[in-house]
């Protein structure tokens, strides 16, 4: 089904608003779930879609993702036709950086070119949801559409002034576009909810060339949203695609993990009795790059008082963390962290190889890749303090950035 | 006066393309390789583009790609003895493809369409 279509990930994106987290790596190598990285639930959807084709394309700060693509996700045969690659940009039709997601897509329109695919799926490496893009094909197929959209309902309350809205008939075809309108045009058949772009889309491939062309030669902002498809709908067969979640919950989930405190909402979610977002189902399995740890383990079980007890309560611990002395509560644990004696971790997300020294106290906190917490040191209690040396944000999430030398507080 | 430029590695065409669209009363710049053309879009300024092919060194398609590059808005007519770039992607960037003939009236008629549709917004 899926052997004449192109995948293409657009994976360039800078995720400023997540800085620091995304200081040295791209907003899809951000590391979520203890485990994962962002690219990670849309290369998932990718595998359990039969998607077997695909472009990576990156841009800033691609080492990290590169990197993880590689070691995790090198498992496609290519003498069945299989492939993923990961695309820097090539600097062939253009001397500048990729300007938009159209104009990403104009840039390489020789590696389209070499496979000439009858379609192209285009899609973000920056969202986490589940979904069979293999369905929203075949409803691209049955419509014979120029260009399909992946759409998301929201409740027309929530989507009014906030979003691009899609119009779309009884036939989910798209008869316009408002952005961010006072009051939004509903879902044929659902007088409550609105339709609002995920920014994917499945392209016959002439039709895709045909505008990305047209639209390098204008002034625009080079974007799929802004300016790609409002060009198109009244010319060309345009449609929309509804969001089937496969994540199978009463709420749809789809988030574009846009600032640091959606990020530590997002995680924090996943440390409830029944998450929004299910990680644990097998038949929509998520797949990652790990490095062979030992186990996670917990030491000291000293009950009595002043005694050492290290123990992680409503938490994920990941492979090779040892939780020696100290106590873990709400918090996620990335592989290989050490907690030690008498500190306290409390709805806290810790990186590959933190390590949080003994009597240490840590409170609503972000501590990036390798960062070492000294003995005594108190982050997330006194935030005007901890907001002279850090990103501090707006509902008091302490985040401490790669290489950075957390210093002793007595 | 419209200015064209001419690219062409054939040096008898060259000169005939030159006097043809000269007597048509146009300014008439050539360039022999796609190098100079994009560097005679960049430092000159053109109306329209006469763009061969086959050429040594970067080829008609791969110049259109650096002629947009350094300036979208100028339009190209690949003009070419071969059909068989019309499938070409990057081709699809010319305002318009002509398979070359010894007869010039085709390429006379497309340069004055274009340029009389380019002038209300110039």
């Amino acid at each position: 089904m899926m052997n004449n279509v192109m995948t293409i990930i657009l994976a360039g994106g800078r995720g400023e608003r997540l800085y620091p987290l995304t200081k040295d790596r791209a907003k899809p190598a951000v590391p979520f779930g203890g485990i994962y990285r962002i690219i990670d639930f849309t290369l998932s959807n990718c595998l359990n879609s039969h998607v077997r084709k695909i472009n990576v394309f990156t841009q800033y700060k691609s080492i990290s993702l590169d990197r993880h693509i590689k070691l995790g996700w090198n498992i496609f045969n290519n003498e069945l036709g299989e492939y993923i690659n990961v695309i820097p940009p090539q600097q062939r039709t253009s001397e500048n950086w990729y300007m938009g997601t159209a104009d990403a897509i104009y840039q390489n329109i020789y590696s389209i070119e070499a496979e000439r695919p009858e379609h192209v799926m285009i899609l973000s490496g920056d969202h986490i949801y589940k979904m069979n893009y293999e369905m929203m094909f075949r409803f691209h197929v049955e419509k014979n559409a120029d260009v399909t959209v992946g759409g998301i309902e929201f409740d027309v309350a929530k989507a009014a002034r906030q979003f691009g809205i899609l119009e779309i008939n009884e036939d989910r075809r798209i008869i316009g576009f408002e952005e961010k309108p006072e009051h939004p045009k509903t879902i044929p058949g659902s007088p409550d909810k609105a339709l609002s772009s995920m920014g994917i889309y499945i392209f016959k491939t002439d039709k895709l060339m045909r505008a990305v062309i047209e639209d390098t030669k204008k002034d625009s902002a080079h974007d799929f949203g802004k300016n790609i498809i409002p060009g198109m709908f009244k010319k060309d067969r345009v449609f929309a695609y509804l969001f089937v979640d496969e994540n199978k919950k009463e709420v749809k989930y789809w988030r574009d993990i846009g600032t640091l405190d959606a990020y530590w909402e997002a995680n924090m979610d996943l440390i409830e009795v029944t998450p929004v977002f299910n990680m644990y189902d097998k038949e929509w399995p998520l797949r990652t790059y790990q490095e062979q740890h030992p186990p996670a383990k917990t030491v000291f079980a000293q009950e009595h008082k002043g005694g050492r007890v290290g123990a992680a309560l409503d938490s994920i611990i990941s492979a090779g963390c040892i939780i020696s002395g100290g106590k873990v509560q709400r918090s996620i644990l990335s592989p290989e962290v050490r907690v030690n004696s008498y500190s306290n971790v409390f709805q806290s997300i810790l990186m590959e190889g933190v390590n949080i020294g003994r009597h240490a106290k840590i409170k609503n906190a972000i501590i990036d890749k390798g960062v070492s917490i000294p003995e005594y040191a108190e982050i997330g209690y006194d935030l005007e303090k901890d907001r002279k040396h850090y990103t501090v944000t707006d509902s008091g999430i302490v985040v401490i950035p790669k290489g950075a030398t957390v210093e002793n507080d007595k | 006066m419209a200015t064209i430029l001419v690219v062409e590695d054939d040096k008898n065409q060259r000169v005939l393309y030159e006097d043809e669209l000269k007597e048509e009363g146009y300014h008439v710049i050539l360039a022999k390789d796609g190098r100079e053309a994009v560097r005679k879009v960049r430092d000159n300024k053109i109306d329209l583009v006469v763009l061969d092919i086959r050429m040594p060194g970067a080829d008609g398609v791969e110049t259109l790609s650096n002629i947009i590059a350094v300036n979208k808005k100028v339009p190209v007519i690949l003009n070419t003895a071969y059909t068989s770039y019309k499938d070409n992607f990057m081709t699809w960037a010319a305002e318009k493809y002509i398979v070359k003939s010894s007869d010039l009236s085709e390429l006379k008629k497309s340069i004055k369409e274009i340029l009389d549709r380019k002038k209300p917004g110039e």
